[in-house]
């Protein structure tokens, strides 16, 4: 789950990176009284998952002056169609360079991977692929209590050695934190010190409830109901709902019924020891989507049962058309419940992709 | 086969659980069918003294092995408790982990894996369906009817995806060699890599389809190291940009691991890649 910048930004600051004073306003009222705090200068700073923030406008330098109007300007805005509900007020920083640094997991080296580069402020992703050599990286494994000197050496070159120490600091969050990414972007010299600027932080979401996080904000409401039943769900944009067990044949089915051009509305993955009960609701949640105009259910399993699978299709009761496939045990018995109610079972995952296809056309 | 044969004995950590129970039966069942030594012994700390399925059980895996011959684990505890039991494994020295179970918090998976690197085990998984050697042993949950003994390797990212080429490869009379599920988490212990090297000193493997997907770049740094013939199969050409599809490693970020490049990156080093999986009995047939 991605954290807002004024959560991560707190979190930094209590792990000793230095951070821009400041506040969190959840309406233009509450910046008056604590203006003061902020100097005579301040940066306004719209708190919104959306990328490219700064060039939408929801980033606004203010004084004392015209800081209550800007405020108010600033919550009736949406930035890509996502309300302004929250704003971090911080002290202005006099910017004289700006660098960048994160920690992120590497997948190839089952490391944590840390980049840093001396041209901060700009996408790291453009800037990897378009200049390499300007970005420095050390893979270091989460055995390791603090980065060694010497990593530190290669990664800071030139760079000012205060930024070693907010590495450390930053790897230590990274760990306390069960982090998939921390990332200062940009992390800057002014002539008051080095500061993060920004804050970034994503907790990987099997560690949340040892994070204290009960609610996992990146989920839509049906996403997060899915979750419950224990279900992994994606919406998209098309007319087909897709129930499928496993991830990868669920996530092959999708690609199946865009190979034969169709469009799949959801992914949903009901995971192991598919009962009749955990199907009815996968069936009916589906089938809540108003778009869904036919439903495939693929399920293959060695300990499937089939029969259960079927009562289940039957009992969610939905409207839309549910075409079937499914392999495990008593197959027999399950195609027949299905055939006695009128739902369509086919013989390959190929075949009912086929169908439900032709019958959205 | 590799990882492991008939002779390889095996301990089942998180025995009492419901899972846990429930495969040591089916493992036993399969090692019976075949010969093998299946598994030996069950671990639950507190449990000691109890018996799942016709199996001892025991407080450690090192109380297990005063008692028992093992070299391999199979984990079904929580994930919570995987990270922790990885290590239990691997101190006790033994030489291969495989560990079944889902939502083990990605750090606690890295320093595991770090951890059994240096005491010289190798894990397999998290969150995989552990591997199936057709005649010889299964240590995991894969479905055995659908398999057959051969000559063609199985490397996947997923479950019921390997089950399905599994499946489509038995009815065109391509047998396996061993089938390897290596999990669906960003980070994995053996991968595609790894299990290549294996296959490489295989005799029994003659070609190896490679099952992979979103999020990432195993699957081409495991066939740019291969000199063996390779087709593949890589799901979630549909998947959108941001979206955890089902697998916590099924992701594209940043613009990285999106199928399509993948594809054309494998194509590139000349490894035939299905667009559907009813293709991949062909493209072995074309590269054997």
């Amino acid at each position: 789950m991605k954290l807002r910048e004024h959560e991560a930004m707190k979190i930094f600051g209590e792990h000793g990176i230095p951070v821009p004073k400041g506040f969190l306003i959840h309406s233009p009222a509450e910046l008056g009284p604590r203006m003061g705090e902020l100097g005579d200068r301040f940066v306004l700073k719209a708190q919104v998952e959306v990328g490219g923030r700064g060039k939408s406008g929801g980033i606004l330098v203010a004084n004392p002056s015209n800081g209550a109007r800007l405020a108010e300007e600033l919550f009736k805005k949406e930035i890509k169609g996502v309300p302004i509900r929250e704003v971090l007020a911080v002290e202005y920083l006099d910017i004289q360079k700006e660098y960048y640094a994160s920690i992120a997991i590497d997948r190839s080296t089952k490391q944590a991977l840390i980049l840093f580069t001396d041209q901060g402020g700009v996408d790291i992703e453009i800037l990897a692929k378009e200049n390499p050599d300007a970005v420095r990286k050390a893979s270091l494994p989460l055995l390791m209590r603090d980065i060694p000197p010497f990593m530190l050496r290669d990664l800071l070159g030139s760079s000012p050695k205060e930024i070693g120490s907010i590495l450390n600091q930053l790897f230590r969050v990274f760990c306390a934190k069960d982090a998939l990414l921390a990332e200062i972007n940009p992390l800057v010299a002014t002539p008051h010190g080095i500061f993060a600027a920004d804050a970034k932080l994503i907790i990987d979401d099997n560690a949340l409830s040892r994070q204290g996080i009960t609610l996992n904000r990146d989920l839509t409401e049906r996403e997060r109901e899915a979750e419950k039943h224990g279900f992994s769900y994606v919406e998209l944009n098309g007319d087909i709902g897709v129930i499928g067990n496993g991830a990868g044949l669920t996530m092959a089915t999708l690609d199946l019924i865009e190979y034969y051009d169709g469009k799949a509305a959801n992914f949903l993955d009901v995971g192991g020891g598919a009962d009749q009960e955990r199907v009815m609701h996968a069936v009916k949640l589906v089938a809540a989507d108003p778009s869904v105009k036919v439903i495939v259910v693929n399920l293959l399993g060695g300990i499937t049962r089939c029969d259960e699978v079927a009562r289940g299709i039957i009992s969610a009761g939905v409207v839309q058309p549910i075409i079937v496939r499914l392999a495990g045990t008593n197959e027999a018995e399950g195609r027949q419940i299905l055939d006695g109610s009128g739902y369509r079972m086919m013989e390959s995952m190929e075949q009912a992709v086929k169908a439900a296809v032709e019958a959205v056309q | 086969m590799i990882y492991g044969d008939r002779s390889t004995g095996v301990i089942v950590t998180g025995a009492t659980g419901k899972q846990g129970a429930f495969h040591i039966a089916l493992m036993n069942e399969y090692a019976r069918k075949v010969g093998g030594v299946g598994v030996v012994a069950g671990v639950t700390p507190g449990k000691a003294g109890q018996e799942v399925a016709g199996v001892p059980v025991y407080n450690s895996i090192r109380d297990a092995l005063k008692k028992h011959d093992a070299s391999a684990s199979v984990l079904f505890v929580p994930g919570f408790a995987a990270g922790d039991s990885i290590m239990e494994a691997a101190s006790a020295g033994l030489s291969l982990v495989v560990a079944i179970t889902e939502h083990i918090p990605v750090h606690d998976t890295m320093r595991a894996i770090s951890y059994a690197r240096i005491h010289g085990c190798d894990v397999i998984g998290p969150n995989c369906p552990g591997l199936l050697s057709p005649g010889e042993i299964k240590m995991g949950i894969m479905p055995v009817h659908l398999s057959s003994r051969g000559h063609i390797g199985v490397i996947s990212r997923s479950g019921t995806l390997t089950y399905e080429i599994v499946d489509q490869l038995t009815r065109a009379g391509l047998g396996q060699s061993t089938i390897v599920g290596i999990g669906g988490d960003p980070v994995i212990g053996q991968t595609f890599r790894d299990v290549l090297r294996r296959f490489e000193e295989d005799d029994q493997t003659k070609a190896v389809v490679i099952l992979g997907e979103v999020g990432g770049s195993l699957e081409e740094e495991g066939a740019r190291a291969t000199d063996l013939p390779v087709a593949a199969y890589i799901a979630g050409i549909s998947a959108p940009p941001e979206k955890r599809m089902g697998h916590a490693g099924a992701i594209i970020e940043g613009g990285e691991g999106d199928a399509r490049s993948k594809i054309a990156r494998l194509k590139e080093m000349g490894v035939p890649v299905a667009s559907r999986p009813s293709e991949v009995p062909r493209l072995i047939r074309e590269i054997l």
